[in-house]
């Protein structure tokens, strides 16, 4: 893969949505921001947006650097973030979140004499130190600043690793392209000669197999069935047969992300049909990658590009009433938390408070507990749930969980709350692997004393490595609710 | 619509915990949110019920309850409902203590001893009333622990025993500033690292043969309590094999992997009764008059309502950050009861770093079914009972008294919960 | 007289430490005595500002012109304790246009390089400023470390021959007919073996000349050979806060007043101050209403500083002195020039000097004055060299960046440490030992702090103000007993537990004017973990009762049974 196609304009499915007749974007036309200099209340200036002409290589122009020195205030050192980092556990050379956060702001001055730690690059982006802190610091937010600042300052644009990163958070962009023939892509992407190339030139690793591609995306598969218009039509009979009102307000727009598009389509289907059995009908706005990946290698121009296009094209929908629903725990903690922390596109705070992750929206609005205590699944296996690092920070951590306690037909069984070690794009790099896969072992050794041997999680990236350490096939929960209240599942 | 429950506890900590663990053992429906993680993840580990009254140490806490001013917590749930914690507690974990009504006296890594009423196995061996010579052992990078200092520093306690100091280099080259979790998994995982001579020995093997020259014929070795987090009783009995001595843990202080031991049983307690739990959701404000109707939890910038009959306020004090100040005052943030305070900030302190603060006090004033109360005395809400560190009028760290009041008024506020339901 | 003159230096501020190494410079024979650690009056009490002159230059154009011409010097000769911040006299809508313009004729008039921005240029560069500035006038103002600086003087004039006597009380001056010939001191030293350079005990020191740099004590000092100098001490407060909300000096652009000065120091900002004669240089009320006036006067400037969390406040006193006729009713009235007063023309006894008044920026200045009337007297002949040899540290200070990743140490700790020791980071932090850091909040290593225990003992505070140790936002919660710890096994176990106690107190002393949102949380978990945990307060082995060991549980189980059971259960955890 050549760098150009890491700039976006030459994208060759940028037309995404567009396939949208029933959503009337604005074609992703973004008012570039307010500009503001310095909110005095909050401790993060915010920057002003890159708008049209961003600059793939200069991240922070210099007198644009957010200053987080003041999130150091809340910090009383009790070290609960170090203790709940999964890299720091394994890998006496990452030297913890409160040094990488806190500390680090603190003791750094604005001059360029003070850099940044190279360790930065070693901590993976799991966030589990958001969710330890009792204090409310914000530590991913530090940690993606300094990471986004090394990578500016520090690493070489010349160097296969800076590529290899940006190759990598770039998934969406690579996956776009193997989708338009996924058979060959499956068969060349695992080819081992291939691999053990990329992992001497790029430094990915060959120890792990590609994610397959679907032969059919989600959007294909959506628009094949009718888009909106179906999904509108399917909601309304399912509120009259609910005896809700035909014309309640149930509307929900999809963030599907990139791994339920192109490598797992059977996932968003079901989302789809879940949700119209709750009445609710579902558009599937013009989207980009969450930034997930990109804000975990410190590239946050590439984060910052696609997250403007989704603000954009979720902030029409929820000025007319739509809310987000995500199906990737990633997915849902990118718009959530840090789009607002990194980002001041319009619209970026409206669109976070009316994000949720697709099983904690119908647990709030609908009666799930309920409804699942009532039904029963048959065909699956006893389930090792693991809770993604990105889905304890938003509180769904025991979700699933306690979600199926009462479910007929199936036991599920929490097998711990340690990181899978994955993390994204870390486990893939050649050079971080082992780390990933000691961060992992203990996950892997819940899951083999589990009863079942399958797994259940929300988190695609975790998937992989539940399986490759396993070798057990992974579930979604939405596939299980899915099979407990859809029971016809002709309707596709 | 609202996420609904019979009990909605908030806060995570040990008061939280034994709250839930009591109203879910009652067969409520149980919900605990909390915040962030408990701070029972910063504390020692050990479970102390009271130590000192007037400064006097205590050798048996239920014969000096009575002593207590009248507005102590344990006068409100009284020497009975201390009990009733402590055999809850004892049920679901593995502490020990619980043989005898006397306080045990464990030696800490500030080097002296301190009174406590239970604790964790790997620290029996090593208490101060036991007469066996003993042998305490730190690394050389582990800066929060000095082996020799801490063994003079506690034969001038007065402890019946000699003790010696050792510091060692622990086995695997590790960076300075490596994290308590790093030494932990080296001994869980007990791969094989380079020790002296460029040689590979399992880390247990390793570290038992660094410490075996200084041995001298001690009959216990204490280190610091960083042995396992997975596996703690493998890795000290393959040390004590190693070393053919009795190994224990000196508690130490934050981060501390006794008290993440300790919060990841209670949770696991806590799952076996049936509750369920949301961390990592702060909630952010109610709605109610009388009664508290439900409660708005903030999911990453969306209110979520929770709905519940009862609700139990277990948010911590100052350290937990359920008890909040500015210059102006202190408040309680969730439901804004009364916190007594004195007007002025500058009578808040005392002048000597160890002197009577008020603001170590800084709490919710409980009636007696521990509901707070507003400035009349009336409860500030009929279905809201408060309980730990939330609470004020203990000065748990001069007592020694922390564990003890969140397990007895947890326990006290979540029985009396279900009560109502 | 001997050969070589001997004079005692009374005083271990700046005035005192800069007269120390000049004079030991010079050939001359010097002993300083000073009665707590070095920079334990007025120098180790201030905002740590490095003036450019702006501040003056209005109100005291002399004491401007001195100020720039100083701010020169030290820059060169003191690098590592200086930091080129610059500084801002920023105007808001309310402060006078008049004013502004006379600031900027003055800084012209005395040669300060001065530039005008427009808010959004200051903004610029300090982002927090208000939204409501107008305008500022950019000055080389700068910060500077007081205790690294004096630390580095006393450390000079030792190698030149001085002996410097910490915790050492003047009780007296001699006086042998109508001459000062000497001083009486005390040499403090605590119970046990905790000695501060010499036994403790009364030692009379003979000496040629006496100098009394003692600043705000000043007055007492003289009164001991029945002199009269009336010095006016005024106290001051400094809010320490968390963070460096700003990097450069922020000074508010109007006539002389409380609350207008935020200095970047090191990690932190310093909020000053407040202007109020006190009777007692020793002894005076620390006011809630000056913490309150600095953080909402200066929230003005920079909002964030409403909410942001400070760590601690302190107060210094200035020295200062007006000669009897002038008779100012207002102390922000009286002049910060500075007076030497030699006795012997004064009042007619001979043997003494005092020096008072004066400001920190030139103190090298006064004592260059003191140095070279004192050799006038004695007929040394020899030129002042303080102005061009660097202080030790301070030395090639551009060849550190070279070593920056040499000591295994992260960035930026390891630029911290190397800004602190200057060109002696070399010798210090190279080291074969693990090197863990003892200090998180201020990023100080075992080194450094071994490094300063060489040179004062067990006096912990001491050990703090060379190194920072313990002066980050937990405020020694997390650290005092690592630093304690670092004692052992040079000095004994009492006497270490002694200095720990002293640091804890010195800790708290300062932040209890800070305690209140995170600073009071802050203070809970502290006292948490010493009391709870370490049972600083109850320590059986800090004299008291020990406890009755036989009534405790000592593990054997009421069933009988004689041991507990090591190991091989599980935990349950």
């Amino acid at each position: 893969m050549s760098d150009e196609e890491s700039n976006d304009t030459t994208e060759p499915l940028a037309q995404d949505g567009a396939d949208d007749p029933d959503v009337e974007t604005d074609g992703g036309a973004v008012d570039p921001g307010d500009g503001v200099g310095g909110d005095d209340a909050g401790f993060a200036p915010e920057e002003p947006t890159a708008g049209e002409d961003f600059e793939p290589v200069q991240v922070f122009p210099d007198d644009e650097t957010m200053d987080l020195r003041p999130g150091a205030d809340d910090c009383y050192k009790c070290s609960t973030c170090d203790v709940n980092c999964p890299v720091a556990e394994v890998d006496d050379d990452f030297p913890g979140p409160k040094f990488q956060g806190p500390e680090q702001w603190r003791l750094k001055q604005s001059d360029e004499e003070y850099t940044v730690d190279e360790s930065i690059t070693s901590c993976s982006n799991c966030m589990r130190c958001d969710d330890a802190c009792p204090s409310g610091v914000p530590l991913s937010q530090m940690h993606n600043e300094a990471r986004g600042e090394y990578v500016d300052e520090e690493m070489s644009l010349l160097s296969a690793k800076y590529w290899r990163n940006r190759i990598l958070a770039n998934y969406r962009i690579s996956a776009s392209i193997a989708s338009l023939a996924p058979g060959l892509a499956n068969a060349a992407m695992n080819f081992g000669p291939a691999r053990w190339v990329v992992e001497k030139t790029l430094g990915v690793t060959s120890e792990r197999e590609f994610p397959a591609f679907a032969e059919q995306t989600f959007r294909e598969w959506w628009t094949a069935r009718g888009g909106a218009a179906a999904s509108r039509e399917n909601a309304r009979e399912a509120r009259e047969r609910r005896g809700e009102p035909i014309d309640a307000d149930k509307r929900v727009a999809y963030f599907h992300g990139c791994y339920a598009n192109y490598n797992t389509p059977e996932v968003a289907k079901a989302l789809v049909r879940v949700y119209e059995h709750f009445g609710y009908e579902l558009v599937v706005p013009e989207q980009r990658c969450s930034g997930t990946p990109m804000f975990a290698n410190g590239m946050l121009s590439d984060a910052r590009r696609d997250a403007e296009v989704n603000v954009s094209s979720l902030a029409d929908l929820v000025d007319r009433g739509y809310d987000a629903v995500c199906s990737c725990t990633s997915c849902s903690m990118a718009i959530r938390q840090e789009y607002p922390e990194l980002f001041s596109f319009e619209g970026t705070g409206e669109v976070a408070g009316s994000t949720f992750e697709a099983l904690e929206y119908l647990r709030i609005h609908e009666d799930l507990r309920g409804d699942l205590a009532d039904a029963s699944v048959e065909g699956f296996d006893d389930l090792a749930y693991h809770a993604p690092c990105h889905a304890r920070n938003q509180g769904l951590s025991r979700q699933a969980v306690e979600l199926f306690r009462e479910l007929d037909g199936v036991t599920v069984e929490d097998v711990g709350d340690s990181c899978s070690g994955i993390s994204g794009t870390y486990g893939w790099k050649e050079e971080k692997y082992g780390v990933s896969m000691e961060i992992g072992e203990e996950m892997f050794e819940h899951m083999e004393s589990a009863a079942g041997e399958t797994g259940l999680t929300e988190c695609p990236t975790c998937s992989m490595q539940m399986e490759h350490g396993t070798g057990y096939e992974i579930r979604h929960p939405l596939e299980v609710v899915e099979e407990a209240l859809v029971g016809d599942r002709a309707g596709a | 619509m609202a996420i609904e429950s019979d009990v909605l506890v908030i806060g995570g900590g040990l008061a939280g915990l034994s709250a839930a663990i009591a109203a879910a053992r009652e067969g409520a429906h149980v919900r605990l949110v909390s915040y962030k993680q408990s701070t029972l993840k910063q504390a020692s580990g050990l479970v102390d019920v009271l130590g000192y009254v007037d400064g006097e140490p205590v050798a048996d806490p239920f014969e000096r309850m009575a002593d207590l001013p009248d507005d102590h917590p344990y006068r409100i749930v009284g020497e009975s409902g201390v009990r009733e914690a402590l055999a809850l507690f004892d049920e679901v974990t593995d502490y020990r203590g619980g043989h005898t009504d006397r306080n045990a006296l464990v030696p800490t890594h500030g080097g002296t001893v301190k009174p406590t009423a239970r604790y964790p196995a790997s620290a029996a061996p090593g208490l101060a009333s036991d007469d066996r010579d003993a042998l305490l052992v730190g690394f050389e990078t582990l800066v929060d622990f000095d082996a020799p200092l801490a063994a003079d520093h506690i034969e001038a306690a007065g402890v019946p025993f000699a003790a010696d100091g050792a510091t060692v280099r622990f086995p695997g080259d590790l960076r300075a500033d490596a994290k308590v979790t790093r030494y932990a998994h080296l001994l869980d995982e007990d791969r094989a690292v380079e020790t002296d001579g460029g040689r590979r020995l399992p880390a247990r093997e390793a570290l038992a043969e660094r410490v075996r020259p200084h041995l001298d014929g001690h009959e216990r070795v204490g280190f610091p309590a960083v042995l396992g987090d997975d596996d703690p009783a493998g890795v000290r009995a393959a040390l004590s094999k190693g070393l053919g001595a009795d190994v224990f843990e000196v508690p130490m202080g934050p981060p501390s992997l006794p008290g993440l031991r300790l919060a990841d049983r209670l949770y696991e307690a806590l799952d076996e009764a049936g509750a369920s739990v949301e961390t990592g959701v702060p909630v952010v404000d109610y709605e109610g008059e009388e009664r508290v109707e439900r409660v708005l939890v903030d999911r990453k910038g969306a209110e979520v309502p929770y709905a519940a009959d009862q609700y139990v306020l277990a948010t911590g004090g100052l350290v937990g950050k359920g008890v909040e100040s500015d210059r102006e005052g202190v408040r309680e943030p969730v439901f804004d009861c009364r916190v007594p305070q004195p007007a002025d900030r500058y009578d808040w302190f005392e002048d000597a770093v160890f002197g009577d603060h008020a603001f170590a006090r800084f709490g919710v004033d409980p009636d007696g079914e521990l509901r707070p109360t507003d400035e009349r005395g009336d409860p500030e809400f009929e279905n809201v009972r408060a309980a730990g560190s939330v609470l004020g009028g203990h000065d748990f760290p001069a007592e020694k008294s922390g564990a003890g009041v969140s397990l007895a008024t947890g326990r006290a506020a979540g029985v009396l919960a279900t009560e109502e339901l | 007289m001997a050969s070589t003159p001997h004079v005692a230096v009374v005083g271990g501020g700046s005035t005192g430490a800069g007269i120390a190494r000049d004079l030991a410079m010079r050939g001359l024979d010097v002993t300083l005595v000073e009665q707590g650690n070095l920079t334990h009056g007025t120098t180790g009490r201030m905002h740590g500002l490095l003036h450019s002159g702006g501040r003056y230059a209005v109100s005291d154009q002399a004491s401007a012109e001195e100020c720039i011409e100083e701010n020169r010097v030290l820059r060169d000769v003191a690098a590592h304790c200086v930091e080129e911040t610059g500084g801002l006299f920023v105007k808001r809508p309310e402060d006078s246009e008049e004013y502004f313009r006379e600031k900027l004729r003055g800084c012209e008039a005395c040669g300060i390089p001065a530039e005008v921005l427009s808010g959004r240029e200051a903004r610029q560069r300090e982002p927090y400023l208000a939204a409501d500035v107008e305008k500022a006038i950019a000055v080389p103002d700068g910060a500077v470390d007081p205790f690294r600086l004096v630390v580095a003087n006393a450390a000079s004039a030792r190698q030149h021959g001085a002996r410097i006597e910490t915790h050492s009380k003047v009780t007296d001056l001699l006086v042998e007919g109508g001459e000062v010939v000497g001083v009486a001191v005390e040499h403090g030293a605590k119970s046990g073996e905790r000695v501060h350079g010499v036994q403790s005990g009364r030692e009379e020191i003979r000496a040629d000349h006496v100098v009394n740099a003692t600043g705000a004590w000043a007055g007492r000092v003289a009164e001991m050979a029945g002199l009269d100098v009336a010095v006016r001490p005024s106290k001051g407060v400094m809010t320490i806060m968390n963070v460096r909300q700003v990097d450069t000096v922020v000074n508010r652009c109007r006539p002389k007043g409380d609350a207008d000065i935020v200095v970047p120091h090191e990690t932190t900002a310093i909020l000053g101050t407040t202007d109020e004669e006190v009777a007692d240089p020793e002894d005076y009320p620390e006011e809630q209403w000056e913490v309150d006036l600095v953080i909402d006067e200066l929230s003005e400037l920079i909002p964030i500083l409403a909410e942001a969390r400070t760590i601690r406040s302190f107060w210094g006193v200035r020295p200062l002195y007006e000669p009897p006729d002038v008779g100012s009713e207002d102390p922000t009235d009286i002049t910060r020039d500075y007076f030497l007063l030699d006795h012997d023309d004064r009042d007619g006894v001979p043997g003494l000097t005092s020096i008072v008044g004066g400001k920190f920026t030139t103190y090298r200045m006064m004592a260059e004055e003191i140095a070279d009337h004192l050799c006038a007297r004695f007929g040394v002949d020899a030129d002042c060299r303080t102005a061009d040899v660097p202080l030790p540290g301070s030395e090639d200070v551009d060849r550190l960046r070279d070593y920056m990743d040499e000591f295994g140490l992260r960035s930026p700790i390891g630029r911290r440490s190397v800004e602190r020791l200057g060109s002696r980071a070399d010798q210090v932090l190279r080291t074969d030992d693990p090197n863990p850091v003892l200090c998180d909040c201020e990023g100080v290593t075992r080194a450094e702090v071994r490094d300063a225990m060489d040179d004062v003992g067990t006096d912990l505070n001491a050990v703090r103000i060379r190194t920072r140790a313990s002066m980050g936002n937990c405020q020694g919660g997390f650290c005092c007993h690592r630093l304690a710890a670092e004692l052992h096994p040079d000095h004994g176990e009492a006497t270490v537990r002694d200095s720990w106690d002293d640091l804890l107190q010195e800790r708290w002393k300062g932040q209890r004017h800070a305690l209140w949102g995170q600073q009071l949380s802050q203070a809970m978990l502290n006292y948490a973990l010493h009391a709870t945990t370490q049972n600083r307060d109850r320590d059986p082995a800090a004299g008291g009762p020990s406890p009755d060991y036989e009534a405790f549980d000592d593990g054997r189980r009421a069933t009988g049974e004689t041991r507990p059971d090591a190991a091989g259960d599980a935990d349950g955890d």
